[in-house]
């Protein structure tokens, strides 16, 4: 047995029970509850949400690295997309009274492996939502040939290291702390493992795109 | 016919079928589904109760995890669903799967889910995302149905009027298009939209398509090129190793046909279809430890799947005798026997094989009760009989040393075949394996010359408007060769011009449905076969 087969059937078992996790907790507070518990729970929410898009993050960067894993591209439509990817996390944002809300043009089409930009899109969503005041917006469109996915918040913006560092991948690791430093790997690898004939995808940090806190876009082909 | 106007709770109204081997799981997917408002809710906590629900009870929506436990898993599941239509064409099938399961499931695959749904996901999502499958089945479900009865020309003509809106899922129409053309033998037309999809943009289906319509239109060498450059692309696109294995064969490179199957097969073991044709095409090559390791495995693998056939099992246990282990190999076919009780193909399959055991161990005497048996068995199973089954009996008499009658069943065999170019290369190359006193090239091409020289004699009897004489030749080309598609869609065909000239015959119009019936049961797929019968259609509606 290789390595990743028991990995993925691990990390199938680990799901299971994040999922029981998370549903349950999403019954306890679909009733209203005293004022301290909320939080308690939202809590817990959030983590077991955390948990989850870590493991995808692993599991799949195991694959890359091992490249026992290579793009399934497919022509889909990114409203629907996008629309799927809030409602999964719309519940999250509202305990945390922030307001996620999507944008794109209804005909607009992409190519990409589903699976793999869906990982990258909840786990931005997912930091987004830290570093957020009150608005998170998701939004997709064409810009010169490339489909273009951000995640932009209100909050403060990324630090000023970070936006310098991104031309250099491989700096990103040294640069960015803790959680987020994985996510940009994530998303970074994500990107570059969409190709079309000359074209390669990649990632870009920007502060103050529409709104003013921090932007983070993943372009591809 | 109902009105298609989709009403937003029509979802609560559709029976569900709740596969999954952990309760807590069934529960909170029941749950999730109740508060949605679906009241008609079943759950099996595995394949074998899932197939056993679907065998009782017709369900709309299945919403099954891939991961079962031991025993048959998700896909197992769908592909017997699917492959014995316990569920209808209009049914959903939704895979729940712990994360991007896709690649490993790729490998197999004759039938993909309606959908994925990856774990965890919320009742808001689940519930999106059923409501956008039922509208996309409900916009499809017309060019299915056309599909379905063989009507392409509708089928076609739907798409491209759905295709003209420019619709969210145009590529999805548009590949879909391309391969009922594929399939109705329109392979200029099907070429034009592979080219003008792969004009925009590069796209691995497109580039696929391309290379099947080379194959089927004889220009082997550049199917090769376009498959081995697909892989070249993308080691894992398990469905261009297939077609570069096929079209090698065709080119009598079997050797790499076969080094080409086993990369496929390392990416993907659990494909049984792929570890099956792996196993015949090493036992052809005499490649015995191939052939033993990939039968093994499809015998496995056959435990939980719909594609488990008598074939493997006697495959392997010839494998076995070869390798002079008698005793495991009649313990194969015992177990074989058993599994596939009261299977004609099973018995027949069963009898071949001992023949040639005892025939190793050295028991003539028992080999040839077997054989005779097999053949009594062969001759009972009528003109229907698959040609792969008429090899292998040309193969064991082979083997037992019945030169003579080998013959006459691979003459059969080209006979009945004669335009199936796959086929006849079977032929040729078994000729050589089996060491026969002719020629193989020579040995196929007499055969077909005759039939070919008949068909075009009563082709041009036809065309001189000597409707009675072309009938009278076919008829009689048809009791000599049943099972030739061809000879059979020209007798019907010159019955159906006779018809038309001199008027309806109840005798003659009995006879042309039970030649496009057989047909049909050979080759449902057939282009020749629609063409003859949109004739006989033709026919039917013209006044007299």
């Amino acid at each position: 047995m290789h390595f990743a087969d028991i990995l993925a059937s691990l990390i199938h078992d680990m799901k299971n029970s994040l999922w029981l996790v998370i549903n349950t907790l999403e019954a306890i507070t679909a009733e209203p509850l005293p004022g301290a518990e909320t939080d308690k729970v939202f809590t817990l929410q959030q983590e077991a949400k955390r948990l989850n898009t870590n493991l995808i993050e692993l599991l799949t960067l195991y694959k890359i690295e091992n490249e026992r894993i290579s793009p399934n591209i497919e022509e889909l439509n990114v409203a629907d997309f996008l629309e799927e990817l809030v409602l999964e996390n719309q519940a999250t944002a509202k305990a945390q009274r922030v307001n996620l809300t999507w944008e794109c043009d209804h005909t607009l089409s992409g190519f990409f492996d589903e699976g793999l930009i869906r990982g990258v899109v909840n786990s931005l969503i997912g930091n987004g939502m830290r570093y957020t005041a009150t608005n998170l917006l998701v939004s997709a469109a064409e810009q010169e040939g490339y489909l273009v996915i951000r995640v932009e918040d209100d909050g403060k913006g990324f630090p000023r290291e970070m936006l310098a560092a991104q031309d250099v991948i491989d700096n990103h690791l040294a640069l960015a702390e803790g959680r987020t430093q994985l996510g940009i790997y994530f998303a970074s690898m994500v990107a570059k493992m969409h190709r079309n004939k000359d074209h390669e995808g990649y990632i870009s940090l920007t502060n103050g795109h529409r709104l003013k806190g921090g932007c983070f876009a993943i372009c591809l082909p | 016919m109902t009105t298609f106007n989709f009403k937003r709770h029509e979802i609560e109204s559709k029976t569900f079928l709740v596969v999954d081997d952990f309760g807590d799981m069934r529960g909170m997917l029941r749950t999730m589904l109740s508060s949605i408002g679906v009241t008609e809710i079943d759950t099996a906590i595995n394949g074998k109760e899932a197939i056993e629900a679907l065998e009782r009870k017709h369900y709309d929506v299945v919403l099954c995890d891939y991961n079962l436990g031991s025993g048959k898993n998700g896909q197992h599941v769908l592909e017997e669903a699917r492959h014995r239509q316990l569920i209808g064409l209009d049914a959903l099938f939704v895979m729940i799967t712990a994360e991007n399961t896709r690649e490993m499931v790729m490998g197999a695959v004759e039938y993909e889910p309606d959908s994925y749904l990856t774990k965890p996901f919320t009742k808001d999502l689940l519930k999106s995302r059923l409501e956008k499958l039922v509208i996309k089945r409900q916009d499809l479900q017309e060019v299915e149905t056309a599909v379905s009865t063989q009507d392409y020309e509708s089928a076609v003509r739907i798409l491209d009027e759905k295709i003209a809106g420019r619709p969210k899922n145009l590529a999805e129409l548009t590949k879909q298009k391309a391969e009922i053309l594929y399939r109705a033998g329109e392979y200029e037309q099907a070429t034009a939209v592979y080219e003008k999809v792969l004009s925009v943009r590069e796209m691995p289906w497109a580039r696929l398509g391309l290379g099947k319509i080379f194959y089927t239109t004889g220009r082997l060498q550049e199917a090769a090129t376009m498959f081995e450059g697909l892989l070249h692309e993308n080691e894992r696109f398990t469905a261009a190793y297939d077609w570069l294995a096929r079209t090698l064969l065709a080119l009598n490179r079997g050797k790499e046909a076969q080094e080409v199957l086993q990369r496929a097969v390392a990416l993907s073991p659990k494909a049984i279809l792929r570890q099956k044709a792996l196993g015949e095409l090493a036992l052809k090559n005499g490649d015995n430890d191939s052939a033993e390791q990939a039968l093994s495995q499809a015998v496995k693998l056959g435990r939980n799947s719909v594609y488990k056939a008598p074939d493997i099992h006697a495959n392997l246990a010839r494998v076995k005798s070869r390798r002079g282990d008698g005793k495991t190999a009649l313990k194969i076919l015992g177990n074989m026997e058993k599994e596939f009780k009261g299977s004609e193909e099973s018995k027949l399959h069963a009898a071949m094989a001992k023949g040639i055991i005892h025939h190793n161990m050295g028991d003539s005497a028992e080999a040839g009760i077997w054989m005779w048996q097999a053949g009594e068995l062969y001759e009972s199973m009528g003109p229907q009989v698959s040609a792969d089954l008429t090899l292998e009996m040309a193969r064991s008499y082979g083997e037992l040393g019945d030169r003579d009658k080998a013959q006459s069943m691979l003459r059969q065999a080209v006979q009945n075949n004669h335009s199936d170019q796959e086929l006849l290369q079977k032929v040729e190359g078994l000729i050589g394996e089996l060491a026969l006193d002719v020629d193989p090239k020579s040995f196929v091409s007499n055969i077909r010359r005759e039939i070919v020289k008949l068909n075009n004699k009563g082709v041009e009897l036809a065309k001189a408007g000597q409707f009675r004489e072309a009938v009278a030749l076919f008829s009689e080309a048809v009791a000599a060769m049943p099972s030739n598609k061809v000879v059979n869609l020209n007798a019907a065909r010159v019955m159906i011009m006779n018809m038309r000239e001199t008027g309806m015959e109840g005798d003659q119009q009995r006879k042309v449905r039970e030649l496009l019936d057989r047909v049909r049961l050979m080759d449902p797929q057939s282009p020749a076969l629609r063409r003859v019968q949109s004739m006989y259609q033709d026919l039917m509606k013209s006044p007299f």
